[in-house]
């Protein structure tokens, strides 16, 4: 009876210790490029997966999408990790940083027509499900 | 290769459209200008800007015309044609964004659920438009496939449109159909009967000063 019992919390355990540590690796998996500063999306959310589009483009360089600039010009040895592009990037474009969107799509598919791979249409990245 | 297709697309082929538009328009004014001065000269002595600006008020104002009052039907759809033919494409979100990505400039565009309807409005219209020809006789007397293909050159970039827009299936062939259809109806506006985007203030002018200086009449 007793060791019954000590096998029922092992499990119970388990199945917690489990759920745990699988909701922690899926919070480090990024799959979408969400910035807080869109309220309300006019297009369906774009789909990114982050780590899976990285071994694919062969980026192994942070600051190769998450840039810093000073002025007009690129930081090199600088990133922006952690940061949302809503930080710099704004709803209007201001002198010569974009605004949101147009960051957003340049580097995107600005990148994908500059390299021939990946999505280039609208509805290849905003998709209806 | 799709994106060798749609850089083309996109790209130099936009450039070509609108090229052929502009030059073929401004060909079209000059040989139709040069034309009135052979054979009809007399129109240059007796245009009138304001019987031309007369009639062209009345005949662009839904029912302003005895011809609208008698035809409520086509007056309600060529006027729901026509405005949302323009509004559509040069206000849509997906349009403005490209015009936002390639030169840095935009302008405010409308919501896509109201654009959504604004096509579907468009593409009834081409089917009236379609029925017409076939089922009123006195269209169809004036009717040749030419007609129907130009009906089709219009409403193919609406119809690719509201496919890609939905993505309903194979989006990716939809939206170069969509892409290229628009530059072909572009293209061939100044050398169709499409033209009359570019004549009906000329026609119309024409008609008005005809009828207000010569004949002391309405002409709607």
């Amino acid at each position: 009876m007793k060791q019954n019992n000590i096998f029922t919390y092992t499990v119970i355990f388990s199945i917690f210790l489990l759920i745990g540590t699988i909701a922690a690796f899926s919070q480090e998996d990024i799959e979408n490029v969400h910035d807080s500063a869109f309220k309300k999306l006019t297009r369906p959310a774009v789909a990114f997966f982050h780590d899976i589009h990285n071994d694919k483009a062969a980026i192994e360089e942070c600051n190769v999408c998450h840039h810093m600039f000073e002025g007009k010009k690129r930081v090199e040895d600088d990133d922006s990790i952690g940061m949302e592009c809503s930080e710099c990037h704004y709803k209007e474009p201001v002198s010569s940083i974009p605004d949101l969107i147009r960051a957003y799509h340049l580097q995107c598919s600005g990148c994908h027509l500059k390299q021939k791979a990946g999505p280039v249409l609208c509805g290849e990245c905003h998709r209806r499900e | 290769m799709m994106h060798e297709i749609f850089s083309f697309v996109r790209g130099p082929m936009v450039w070509i459209a609108f090229t052929v538009f502009t030059v073929g328009s401004l060909y079209r004014f000059i040989s139709m200008w040069r034309l009135a001065k052979k054979k009809d000269s007399v129109v240059f002595n007796y245009f009138s800007f304001f019987y031309a600006l007369r009639s062209i008020g009345h005949w662009i104002f839904p029912f302003a015309g005895v011809n609208m009052r008698k035809h409520p039907a086509m007056t309600v759809v060529a006027f729901l044609f026509h405005i949302c033919l323009f509004v559509v494409p040069i206000f849509l979100s997906a349009h403005v964004i490209m015009f936002k990505e390639s030169w840095n400039i935009s302008w405010r565009w409308l919501p896509d659920p109201a654009a959504d309807i604004m096509v579907m409005i468009v593409i009834v219209c081409c089917l009236f438009f379609w029925g017409r020809r076939i089922f009123l006789k006195e269209v169809r007397y004036l009717t040749s496939v030419s007609d129907y293909l130009i009906l089709a050159a219009v409403a193919a970039p609406f119809i690719s449109g509201l496919w890609a827009y939905h993505q309903w299936t194979a989006f990716s062939a939809v939206m170069i159909v969509h892409i290229i259809s628009g530059e072909i109806l572009l293209m061939i506006i100044p050398f169709t009967k499409l033209s009359h985007m570019l004549f009906f203030p000329f026609t119309r002018g024409y008609m008005g000063s005809e009828f207000g200086a010569v004949r002391h009449a309405k002409d709607w």
